[in-house]
């Protein structure tokens, strides 16, 4: 009879203790899903830093500047996702999608991330904005798994690809030499700023509108194909090589 | 599942002897894992050249004449590579180890051949690069690519034509499986983002297949067909770790 007493005793202040320690995890939870985070964190780079970013859901911005450190900051939304970025022999890589793989639900994350201006630059999402600006490095990688804009601004880099479902991509540049551009949209705009004494082979295709917009490039030598769907040219001594492929959106070329 | 345990899991992989959800392991890592998938892909190139070469030898009974041909195969293949190595002193390709065994139990099984084929296939697609396996200068090609066209499977621009619709299908059922077993777990945006970008693909497949309906010789249709599918695999592929 003690004994029963003793016990629905103690099973009553576990029942107390066990509903304090509920509303206090409660109360965590719910201050959580409301706060944002924000992580920030410097590395040290090299001229020849790589950084290699995957996100989820959220914008990523990457400046150029005139240092030789790496600085990442995300803002990151509730759900908070797990981040660890890792510095693997001179690249930086962020993966979110592995980071935060079997959670259901994982709030958006805003990179601002600033490289020195050699750096590579290889970022990747499945939903939202990319920006790249002020880079001259090796590499230029953008590519959005299905929706949001590409915008890619001043930049002097050998090899740059940018690929989207629906979405505009906005370039503007300078082409190197023997250089190699790549832009792949299904929807949206795709506007192509560079000067005009670039040098480059071309194939811009465009089934579907067959709204490939030459602009000051009008004048090169150019070949229109299948009905207007395919624009194929060379200018200068076409050196660099740039495809450009809109399935169901224009091309447009500008004069930087 | 790491490597070495995937490495473990391989021959008997071959004999489909796995359990079901230890092989479903063992197919996602070599979905993901260079190494592992194309010490598979070797092995599965040796697998279809010999049953390719003769299928009227496929009874145990004519096994030694099976492993003379293997041989043959695969010393002719080290022969060049020794040769190529020495002519332009790149490191030596990794060596073909595995038993008879794996071989013989292998071979008879047209199944287990054809569903490697399709991580063959799978693989091919898992890079959003521009250039495949028909675009390539056979200089490029590699070995399983070789063996391969060895043995008439990769053979006239009709045929390569034709598996490659079929490859790229099959990698796009696989990633779908996959999407399928993920999709309820996603958030609202998640799958509202999918699916609207799923439409404007497949309004693009529609188009072109009804363009090349019309017009076969349509090569433009044909390219941009072979893109969407691509883009298509990508964009499923994309959401199948979400
Ligand atoms: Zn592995």
């Amino acid at each position: 009879m003690s004994y029963w007493r003793w016990s629905l005793t103690a099973v009553r202040q576990a029942t107390k203790a066990a509903a304090v320690l509920a509303a206090v995890f409660l109360f965590i939870g719910v201050a959580s899903v409301e706060a944002q985070k924000k992580f920030s964190r410097m590395y040290p780079g090299s001229n020849n830093v790589r950084i290699q970013l995957i996100n989820r859901t959220g914008t990523v911005t990457v400046e150029g500047w005139n240092r030789s450190e790496i600085s990442i900051t995300a803002i990151l939304e509730a759900p908070v996702a797990n981040l660890e970025p890792q510095n693997q022999s001179g690249t930086i890589v962020i993966n979110l999608v592995r980071d935060n793989q079997g959670r259901a639900e994982v709030g958006n994350v805003n990179f601002l991330i600033r490289v020195p201006v050699s750096a590579m630059v290889d970022i990747e999402t499945k939903i939202g904005n990319l920006s790249v600006s002020n880079v001259s490095g090796g590499l230029v990688r953008a590519r959005i798994s299905s929706e949001g804009d590409i915008t890619l601004t001043n930049i002097g880099s050998s090899a740059v690809s940018a690929e989207n479902v629906i979405g505009d991509i906005f370039f503007d540049g300078v082409m190197q030499e023997n250089g190699n551009y790549r832009f792949s949209s299904m929807r949206g705009n795709i506007n192509l700023r560079i000067p005009f004494n670039s040098s480059f082979r071309l194939v811009a295709t465009a089934p579907s509108t067959r709204n490939i917009s030459m602009g000051p490039f009008g004048t090169g030598s150019l070949n229109y194909m299948g009905d207007g769907r395919r624009v194929v040219g060379k200018f200068g001594e076409g050196s660099a090589t740039l495809s450009v492929t809109n399935q169901q959106g224009s091309i447009t070329f500008l004069r930087r | 599942m790491d490597c070495i345990s995937c490495k473990d899991h391989l021959s008997p992989f071959m004999d489909d002897d796995l359990e079901q959800t230890v092989a479903e392991q063992v197919r996602e890592h070599l979905s993901a894992c260079d190494d592992c998938a194309l010490a598979l892909e070797e092995i599965a190139a040796v697998l279809a050249a010999c049953h390719e070469s003769d299928p009227a030898d496929a009874s145990p009974p004519n096994a030694d004449a099976m492993w003379l041909r293997i041989s043959n195969v695969i010393d002719a293949d080290i022969a060049e590579q020794e040769r190529r190595r020495l002519a332009e002193r790149t490191p030596p390709k990794r060596s073909w180890n595995f038993t008879f065994l794996q071989l013989a139990s292998g071979f008879a099984a047209v199944v287990v051949i054809s569903s490697l084929l399709t991580i063959v296939a799978i693989r091919n697609y898992l890079q959003p690069t521009g250039d495949d396996i028909y675009t390539r200068t056979k200089t490029e090609q590699t070995t399983i690519e070789k063996l391969l066209g060895r043995v008439g499977l990769i053979d006239s621009p009709e045929a390569a034509r034709e598996r490659q619709v079929r490859e790229q299908q099959a990698a796009i059922d696989y990633w779908d499986q996959r999407v399928a077993l993920r999709r309820s777990q996603w958030d609202k945006r998640t799958r509202e983002a999918f699916d609207r970008n799923m439409q404007v693909i497949e309004q693009s497949l529609v188009q072109y297949r009804s363009n090349l309906k019309e017009n076969p010789e349509d090569e433009i249709s044909a390219e941009m067909l072979d893109a969407v599918m691509r883009d298509k695999m990508n964009l499923l592929r994309d959401f199948s770790d979400l």
